[in-house]
């Protein structure tokens, strides 16, 4: 680099025109003494006798989803996420707020199932509404979405979309009885 | 021949097709990495020079090699991706000295088409991702997570079809690459994305640029401080960022190679296509960069890749030629040349065409092939075994035995060479004129046979003849001390060194003998229960003087015992079993480690581990290396020490890689061998073979001797004519400022010194395809015969073509008689007294006829139509094999009564051919583009004309290599009367230099080797987790199999490299022991 800096690249008439460029090649260190011919039978041939099996996990795959299909997976993840980025946040905050509710549940365990009740009376709130208003809606969520929302209520989130359906409206009107009764 | 075969490799690939340096090995250690197709050679750079440390085997073509530091690491990991789309990611454990698995994967998509222009693979600089185009219009991302583990990989949708290079930027905060392509008008651009790993796709990049140069066709990434990207073109270079454009033209020319000198990227070192070496300097301001300037530097082997190294050193990797180092100089030399060769690795490859002769005329095949392209055109004479080359001899009958004396103990040069016959002693010296001359020691006694001489202590030789040891002063060559053998005893075999005897008399009697100042004591007896046959008392312990242990071998009980100095103690008795005697003994030390050597009376040679402080022997092998009884001596040649094993087939012993190795010498029977250096003749050997005796000297010990013959252009065919004595080849010859840039030739070569001593220059645009030497019925004398081909740039096949007729008249080829051909002669064989030619989709024969004004000429008689190219042809008794282009092999006979050529079966499958071969009447042996060999058969017996006419695919395997040529024949000595010379053999040539070896075994001993290799497969594990079984199976487009009777030669001889308790497993699979598994393999080895 100071080499090349150095030298003005265009006004250099000098014949041996590369001699400039050649300065300062780097060097470690190695080569450095008269270099001997190496001896060509000097190789020992590599015989790998241990395993050379991946360590767990890095034996890669490609995921397989078409590109097309995943482009649209992503997008329609991304517009989810996007409008879930705003539930996921008001959940966050709602169990951020009911972090030290739930601090002092742990003190009270005598409250605990009124209060558990009470929060998935909250939660019903922030995320049930538009499902009880009408089950089309549970339709037009994504099965990754359902399945995330059956999760949530500690329910399986195995089997088709029908069922995972079916499961989140019994269980809402479950949870609708039991709000009911509880209350 | 059979449809049982062993392949297996003679010559390794040496086309260098990729290289890089870093600190693979430690931290501290800079590596050369060098990838040559198959394998990787690991290399060292010291301050001597580079140290070759380790060869290393890869299950797979490796399309991609690259060095690459992951965040928090201390040493650099080597990225290998193989043609068939696996990878793997490999790191150097230190502490046991292995390469260990860090990821691993299969990479293909079901659904792709293979790009053309060769798959890539690049690693972010900030190791975020590696990229993969291996499929048109798909980028593969291989994603890092932050703790450098490598996650699921994923295609993004790359709109440019027709991709010529790809690149990561340096210096973006996002993963960002710049793509060079070509659009459907054929203009070039260049474009930039961002991998956004999220999403999952690009996102369009920071700048493009559109219309570059024509013959835009590499990427350099430059790093920063200047960041952006180099972009290599025919004729202009283009430097190109965000913000700065600057080109400059250059002298037309490919660039094939590049090399980055320095970290911040100012200088590139670039490789074209005629060779030349240019040096590519970024000019800049504060980080900015004002301008390209280029400098030829001068000439080196066309490369395919270049490193630089350290300290102006540069590796230059080349397909075309040898490798080389070479050291750029500040001040260019007489020619104006900055670059100095200092060192040169030979390559074979590409090896288009071989042929195998015997011109020593010693029943050995030697391969002479046209290796290299365009400048780099060589021919290489490739041998096995090791050569004497022969400086002096004289006519002896019946030497019984020899040794070479010094006159002064601590002289460097032997004097005396005593040669001992049965009933007189003969002692030859160097005169003044340094011509051999018959002499006296006055002390010898010269009226017996001498049994054992040797030189001692305080200026004194040893002389042990069947009734006494004399001891001798050497500087007045007196007798000093005799000891004789009790009364009614002779001595049968004595051995001496330097201050010791040991020698046997009848009935068991050992007696060892101490030599002093003129003093000859005897200092042990021992009485054994039965006769002595060999004795050895070589010291091989610290005191090169004296040995510490004594080796007996023994009659009656066929043992070999080893005792203890001065007292005679018996340590170690090894029965060798069996009925054959012990006929000479050795205790020998090759690489510290040291053996006992027994060679047996019928030609078999064990050795064992010998520790020198217990005296125990262990670890015994056996191979065979004649049928008759062999004599052992020591010698050394360039400061190493190595055995001679005198037989009916001498044997050079020595050892590499801590393992023993036996390498035949070209010689046919030698029944003794001494060491004779003398200053005339130094660092020579005495043989004593056939009523001769001769002096000569030893070739480099290794198992192939390559000589090549450099010839400034591409020879293409190569053909020998045993009767004229010459080699006759078709070359290209490429000029670079004529008009037409290529000529082509035939040229006649003698074939000892290998001048050019004919030329006949084709015409314009004619290229040489095919050259036979054959003779014709009612004609006896032989011709050259070549095949030409018109090759017109505005014709997809040529149309016209010819055979010429020469003969070889004083030295220079006559044109005797010529024929046009409507296309391409691609193949020509001798058939039947006629001359078979392949024509374009035809095959065609002539007969030789004489004209009424007594010439001759070339004339048609009959034909077949139905191929799509004919390539490759080959003939036995009236069947004819045609390996087409693209319609694999088919099988057609001539019939004499009709005079016509008929198909009679064929091979269905479409496999575009690359070689052909007849193993025998019914098996034919056939190699694919796709790196593939397999076998067929014709099936007489089918009930059907449906089933005759089809041939049956009975043998599949993966080569990994482009085969361009089979040849019957043998690169070994094939001693009748050996299980390996009954095996039939034909030798390949490869692309990448590869010569190998095809074998047909017994049924029987193929079972036993397909049990070895399947045992072997499960001990000896494909570095980077990359499977055998897999790499083997049959491969092309349409199918993937299984390997089938075809067995992998370099996996199964690797037994013989395993430790002992890996051998010990697999001996106890296979339920034989592993001296016999190792005399079993080391046979094989015997085939190359």
């Amino acid at each position: 680099m100071e080499s090349s800096s150095s030298c003005p690249s265009d006004s250099n008439p000098k014949p041996p025109g590369a001699s400039k460029f050649l300065s300062n090649l780097p060097s470690l260190g190695f080569l450095s003494s008269t270099v001997s011919s190496s001896n060509p039978g000097g190789m020992r041939v590599y015989i790998c006798e241990h395993d050379t099996s991946p360590p767990e996990g890095q034996q890669i795959k490609t995921n397989q989803t078409n590109i097309l299909i995943r482009s649209l997976q992503l997008n329609k993840h991304k517009g989810d996420s996007s409008s879930k980025d705003v539930k996921g946040l008001t959940a966050t905050e709602g169990s951020r707020k009911r972090a030290p509710e739930r601090a002092l549940d742990s003190r009270a365990p005598a409250k605990r199932g009124n209060n558990q009740i009470g929060s998935r009376q909250g939660f019903e709130h922030t995320e049930g509404s538009d499902s009880r208003t009408s089950d089309k809606d549970y339709y037009s969520l994504t099965v990754e979405r359902l399945r995330a929302l059956l999760k949530e209520r500690g329910l399986s989130p195995k089997g088709k979309k029908d069922e995972l359906v079916a499961r989140l409206r019994v269980c809402t009107f479950h949870m609708i009885g039991s709000t009911n009764t509880g209350t | 021949m059979s449809v049982w075969n062993y392949v297996v490799t003679a010559h390794k690939p040496t086309n260098v097709t990729h290289s890089c340096v870093g600190n693979f090995t430690s931290s501290q250690e800079l590596n050369l990495i060098i990838a040559k197709c198959t394998r990787i050679e690991i290399n060292l750079l010291t301050p001597q020079g580079l140290q070759p440390m380790l060869d290393v085997p890869i299950y797979g073509r490796i399309a991609t090699l690259e060095l690459f530091r992951p965040h928090g690491e201390a040493q650099d990991f080597l990225f290998i991706a193989t043609e068939r789309y696996k990878f793997c990611v490999l790191q150097w454990d230190a502490e046991t000295s292995e390469l260990i698995t860090r990821a691993m994967g299969d990479v293909s998509d079901r659904i792709g088409r293979p790009t053309d222009n060769g798959q890539i693979g690049i690693i972010d600089p900030d190791c975020r991702l590696i990229g993969l185009h291996l499929y048109d219009g798909l980028f593969k991302v291989i994603p890092f997570d932050n703790k450098g583990q490598l996650k699921e990989a994923f295609n993004i949708r790359l709109e440019e079809l027709q991709v010529l290079d790809i690149k990561f930027l340096h210096g973006c905060s996002k993963p960002t690459i710049v793509v060079l392509y070509q659009d459907n008008k054929d203009a070039r651009h260049v474009k930039t994305y961002e991998v956004a790993l999220k999403d999952k796709d690009f996102i369009e990049g920071p700048w493009s640029q559109n219309n570059l140069d024509n013959g835009a066709d590499l990427l350099i990434p430059v790093p920063p401080p200047f960041c952006g990207v180099l972009i290599i073109g025919e004729e202009t270079i283009v430097y190109c960022s965000a913000n700065v454009f600057r080109a400059i033209p250059i002298r037309p020319s490919i660039t094939k190679a590049y090399g980055r000198v320095d970290a911040d990227g100012s200088r590139y070192l670039l490789g074209d296509h005629a060779g030349l070496l240019h040096l590519l300097v970024i000019t800049h301001e504060k980080e900015k960069v004002t301008g390209l300037k280029i400098e030829l530097l001068g000439e080196t082997s066309i490369a395919s890749t270049i490193s630089y190294l350290d300290n102006a050193f540069v590796f230059i990797g080349s397909s075309y030629g040898d490798s080389q180092l070479v050291k750029l100089n500040l001040q260019p030399d007489a020619k104006g040349s900055y670059v100095e060769v200092l060192d040169r690795y030979v390559n074979l490859g590409p090896i288009v065409d071989f042929c195998v002769v015997d011109l020593e005329r010693q029943g050995q095949g030697q391969v002479v092939t046209c290796s290299g392209a365009y400048k780099d055109g060589s021919l290489r004479i490739v041998r096995n075994g090791i050569g004497i080359n022969e400086q002096a001899s004289v006519e002896l009958q019946g030497i019984k035995g020899m040794w070479s004396l010094r006159s002064l103990t601590d002289d460097p040069f032997d004097t005396f060479l005593v040669v001992s016959f049965i009933s007189e002693t003969r002692i030859l010296a160097m005169n003044i004129e340094d011509e051999l001359e018959e002499t006296e020691i006055e002390g010898f006694c010269s009226q017996v046979q001498t049994l054992f001489c040797h030189c001692a202590v305080f200026n004194q030789l040893v002389q042990v003849t069947s009734s006494s040891v004399r001891l001798v002063s050497s500087t007045t060559r007196e007798l000093r001390q005799e000891w004789n053998a009790p009364s009614g005893y002779s001595i049968n075999v004595a051995t001496a060194n330097a201050t010791q005897v040991l020698l046997a008399t009848g009935a068991g009697h050992l007696v060892y003998l101490e030599i002093g100042d003129g003093t000859l004591t005897q200092a042990k007896h021992a009485q054994l229960e039965c006769e002595i046959s060999c004795l050895d008392i070589n010291p091989i312990g610290e005191n090169p003087n004296y040995s510490q242990l004594a080796a007996v071998g023994m009659w009656t009980d066929i043992s070999v015992r080893i005792f203890s100095l001065p007292d005679l103690n018996l340590i170690t008795k090894e029965p060798l079993g069996g009925e054959i005697i012990p006929r000479s003994v050795l205790l020998c030390s090759f690489e510290g480690i040291s053996y006992l050597l027994c060679a047996l009376g019928d030609g078999h040679l064990l050795n064992f581990l010998l520790n020198l402080s217990t005296g125990e022997l262990k670890d015994r092998k056996k191979v065979s290396l004649g049928t008759q009884p062999i004599t052992l001596r020591t010698f050394s040649s360039k400061n190493t020490t190595h055995v001679f094993a005198a037989s009916d087939r001498p044997t050079v012993i020595y050892s590499s890689n801590k393992k023993l190795l036996y390498s035949n010498v070209n010689l046919k029977e030698v029944s003794h061998m001494c060491p004779f250096n003398s200053a005339a003749f130094p660092d020579s050997l005495a043989i004593a073979k056939e009523g001769e005796l001769s002096i000569g000297t030893i070739d480099d010990i290794q198992k192939l001797h390559i000589r090549s013959i450099p010839l400034g252009e591409h020879a293409r065919r190569i053909c020998h004519q045993e009767q004229s004595r010459t080699f006759s080849i078709c070359s290209m010859k490429n000029q670079s400022n004529a008009e037409e840039s290529e000529m082509h030739f035939i040229r006649l070569l003698d074939d000892q010194t290998f001048e050019f001593i004919s030329t006949y220059p084709l015409d314009t645009f004619e290229y040489g395809c095919s050259i036979l030497s054959c003779s014709f019925s009612d004609d006896s004398n032989v011709y050259y015969c070549v095949g030409t081909a018109y090759v017109l740039p505005e014709e997809n096949e040529p149309t016209k073509g010819r055979i010429l007729v020469f003969i070889v008249e004083d030295g220079k080829l006559q044109l005797i008689a010529e024929k046009e051909t409507k296309g391409a002669v691609y193949s020509l064989n001798a058939f039947n007294g006629k001359l078979l030619a392949a024509i374009n989709q035809k095959i065609q024969l002539y007969k030789w006829m004489l004209r009424d004004d007594g010439t001759r000429e070339l004339q048609s008689e009959c034909g077949h139509h139905g191929h799509i190219l004919a390539l490759y042809v080959q003939t036995r008794g009236d069947f004819i094999v045609v390996g087409d282009l693209m319609k694999s092999i088919s099988l057609l006979i001539y019939k004499h009564e009709e005079g016509a050529i008929e198909e009679r079966a064929r091979d269905y499958n479409a496999n575009w051919m690359s070689a052909v071969e007849i193993l025998d009447d019914d098996i034919y042996l056939g190699a694919e583009n796709n790196f593939n060999l397999f076998t067929v058969r014709k099936n007489s017996e089918g009930a059907t004309d449906e089933e005759r006419g089809r041939l049956e695919v009975v043998g599949e395997y993966h080569l990994g290599e482009f085969v361009n040529r089979f040849r019957h024949g043998s690169l070994v000595m094939r001693l009748p009367d050996s299980d390996v010379g009954q095996i039939p053999t034909v030798i390949f040539g490869t692309v990448n230099g590869v010569i190998g070896v095809i074998a047909s075994l017994p049924h029987e001993q193929y079972l036993f080797l397909e049990k070895l290799q399947s045992n072997l497969r499960k001990v000896i594990k494909g570095v980077g987790g990359l499977s055998h079984e897999q790499w083997r199976s049959f491969n092309n487009e349409k199918k993937t199999v299984d390997a089938k009777n075809f067995l992998d030669g370099d996996l199964i001889e690797s037994f013989l490299d395993l430790s002992r308790s890996r051998m010990d497993e697999i001996s106890k699979a296979m339920e034989i022991s592993v001296e016999e598994l190792c005399k079993r393999v080391e046979e094989l080895t015997r085939l190359h």
